[in-house]
């Protein structure tokens, strides 16, 4: 489902950038003038390294970036509310309702003293204002949904009692018990098997495309989101440096960080050893402050990009890249 | 089914916990110099008399035969006798422990209702004023030493204000105590409707029991303090918020979650102020079981002090027992 620019928008971020400004230290931007759209129904991988601004990404929809972070500049449109500007409590009426989030170590993120099905229950009843039994044949559909066997007993279980995998699929109904509008999956599935994983990834296609639910899909594994997304956008340092439909992106990967993100995953033994390259490290001042944030680790850099912060730039309809030369052809 | 094998396996062990702690109990205190035999006689009596009253006493037997002849008449409920007191060790006992015991239990009541709230809250708002009365709560209880701050209540309210009746006893001397049922002067007079009885045991009351209360209330509240603000950084707090529940509702699942340390330190106080309240007995002469041991320590008088330490000793098992059915009934992971 490629992005058209008629299809309507559920989530929009305009120029969004996030600082931590811990006591005493230097500011630190983890998101620099972030521009993400994801339409109806749509799944947009958002791919980068740990420390790439990803989690802060997640946490800056939700509101909850935590001190001494903020928002310093920017929108975050959820069907076209400025969400920055929003109060508190009107922000939690949408958490776990309109947006909800599924997160990893599902096992310690559940309340240890509390069933399955309380914990479930408790978001029906308070989000959707469901009635105990409701609430409760809710909770059973979901947990049914998200193919947990023998779900009348896994309602009465309480964290300890469940496998990681089964965690993982309980998360999984409390993020869609509501039906959600957006749900943000922030690295959910990595701690997985892998053969979990394909069943789990499989399972939150089918119910997104089944309710036109819209998806936030982070990731650090590339080759997952080729599976599983309709757009990809590659995060590095808080920028987003390409942002493409999910086919156009694997055929051939434009900004030289994304053809390294891929080749690191690749059964290529020769691409990988291409892309993987040592870098010349370089002395301090060979970088101005506006350089490009890829440079000192980019093998395609030239003295342009010591001096010049590169704009992203619109190659071919859908195709975006922020480099001054980008890999041309399907690397192979 | 848990449950009762569970009850079943500590009833088990509740035997030979007791004779160790006897054992335990009975050298401390042989170790502790000192002969009653020459106490009792006096300074003029003569060495014959006193080695007479020693073979009476069983004195001159080898420790291992004395603690087994305590054991033998323990076990008929013989807990020997006070030469202090002339009576029973027994029922001096049944009176002094249910003094210590009313006095404690209302001083740890108090102090719930002080700690657990006030912690709560400077968890909840630990930036806040309440944040910050708290911490500085709890830092002045555990500096001010419990009979210094009793004094002080008595001058204030006693000797200055006239506010309350002399602070002498459970009970004012013209009044008739109620007849003893649990030994509670408060519940007895209710139970019999003892209306004298009851103002003035909550007027003698009063004053041990807020410095107690106060006292103690410091590390209940910093307990739960740090419990709970640790409650409210777990991972499965912030994915509650991260869910949109309300802030009363995530608040109450920490605070379950924080339970069980709270009454672990509640627990500990209790039993330790069963002896920990002596200095309080001594300040308001509450003629309680601390006071009555201590009284036993300084005079070599050896069996009001090894009742008191099994009395104290049966306490604690017991509150230890109820705190492992409420941590039961608490936390799913120890049921299964």
């Amino acid at each position: 489902m490629a992005m058209s620019s008629s299809a309507t928008l559920v989530l929009e971020t305009r120029d969004l950038t996030v600082s931590y400004r811990p006591y005493g230290l230097p500011p630190v931007q983890a998101l620099r003038k972030v521009n993400v759209k994801i339409a109806l129904g749509e799944i947009l991988g958002l791919v980068g390294e740990s420390g790439a601004g990803k989690t802060t990404l997640a946490k800056a929809i939700m509101g909850v970036i935590p001190q001494p972070g903020a928002v310093e500049f920017g929108q975050i449109l959820f069907n076209g509310t400025d969400l920055v500007r929003q109060l508190e409590h009107k922000l939690n009426q949408l958490r776990g309702r309109a947006i909800s989030i599924i997160v990893a170590n599902p096992r310690g993120e559940l309340n240890p003293l509390l069933s399955i099905g309380e914990q479930l229950t408790n978001l029906a009843r308070f989000h959707l204002q469901a009635s105990v039994r409701q609430a409760r044949q809710l909770a059973l559909d979901m947990l049914r949904a998200v193919k947990i066997p023998d779900p009348a007993r896994r309602f009465r279980a309480y964290p300890h009692e469940l496998s990681g995998g089964m965690a993982q699929r309980v998360v999984i109904a409390a993020g869609l018990i509501c039906a959600p509008q957006l749900v943000i999956s922030d690295d959910a599935t990595s701690g997985l098997d892998v053969t979990v994983q394909v069943q789990i990834l499989d399972l939150l296609k089918k119910l997104a495309r089944e309710r036109q639910t819209s998806m936030l899909y982070i990731t650090r594994d590339a080759g997952v989101a080729a599976n599983f997304c309709d757009r990809i956008a590659i995060l590095y340092k808080g920028e987003i440096v390409e942002e493409a439909p999910t086919a156009a992106f694997f055929a051939g990967p434009a900004h030289p960080y994304s053809n390294l993100l891929l080749a690191a995953f690749s059964h290529h033994s020769a691409l990988r050893k291409r892309w993987s390259r040592e870098v010349e490290p370089l002395a301090k001042d060979e970088i101005g402050g506006s350089a490009c944030l890829f440079a000192d680790r980019c093998l395609l850099r030239q003295g342009r990009c010591f001096h010049e912060h590169p704009q992203l730039r619109e190659l071919a309809p859908g195709r975006f890249v922020r480099c001054h030369f980008p890999v041309e052809r399907p690397s192979s | 089914m848990v449950i009762l094998r569970y009850i079943g396996s500590r009833l088990l062990f509740l035997v030979p916990q007791i004779v160790g702690i006897v054992l335990v109990g009975f050298i401390l205190i042989k170790a502790v110099p000192g002969d009653p035999a020459t106490l009792m006689l006096g300074p003029m009596a003569s060495t014959d008399s006193i080695a007479r009253l020693r073979t009476d006493l069983g004195l001159d037997q080898p420790l291992p035969v004395q603690f087994l002849i305590y054991l033998q008449k323990l076990a008929h409920g013989d807990f020997g006798t006070s030469w202090q007191t002339t009576q029973p060790v027994l029922s001096d006992l049944r009176t002094r422990f249910p003094a210590t015991l009313e006095l404690v239990t209302y001083g740890m009541l108090l102090a719930l209702l002080i700690g657990i709230p006030l912690g709560v809250l400077s968890a909840v708002r630990k930036r806040g004023a309440i944040g910050k009365i708290g911490g500085m709560y709890g830092l002045v209880a555990g500096a001010l030493p419990d009979f210094w701050l009793a004094l002080v209540l008595v001058f204030v309210f006693y000797s200055e204000l006239h506010w309350l009746a002399s602070p002498i006893g459970r009970i004012d001397i013209s009044v008739i105590p109620p007849d003893t049922i649990t030994g509670f002067y408060t519940i007895d007079s209710l139970l019999t409707g003892n209306w004298d009885a009851l103002g003035s045991s909550v007027q003698h009351l009063l004053l041990p029991v807020i410095t107690l209360g106060l006292i103690n209330a410091g590390p209940i509240l910093k307990m739960t303090q740090s419990t709970m603000d640790r409650m409210l950084q777990a991972d499965f707090s912030q994915y509650e918020r991260l869910c949109g529940l309300p802030p009363q509702l995530i608040m109450r699942h920490a605070f379950r979650n924080a339970l069980p340390s709270i009454i672990t330190i509640v627990s500990v106080l209790y039993g330790f102020l069963i002896g920990g309240a002596v200095l309080v007995e001594i300040v308001f002469s509450w003629g309680g079981a601390g006071q009555y041991a201590v009284q036993g320590v300084l005079n070599s008088d050896f069996n009001p002090v090894l009742g008191f330490v099994i009395f104290s000793a049966l306490f604690s098992l017991v509150v230890y027992f109820l705190v492992d059915l409420a941590y039961l009934a608490i936390d799913p992971r120890i049921r299964h």
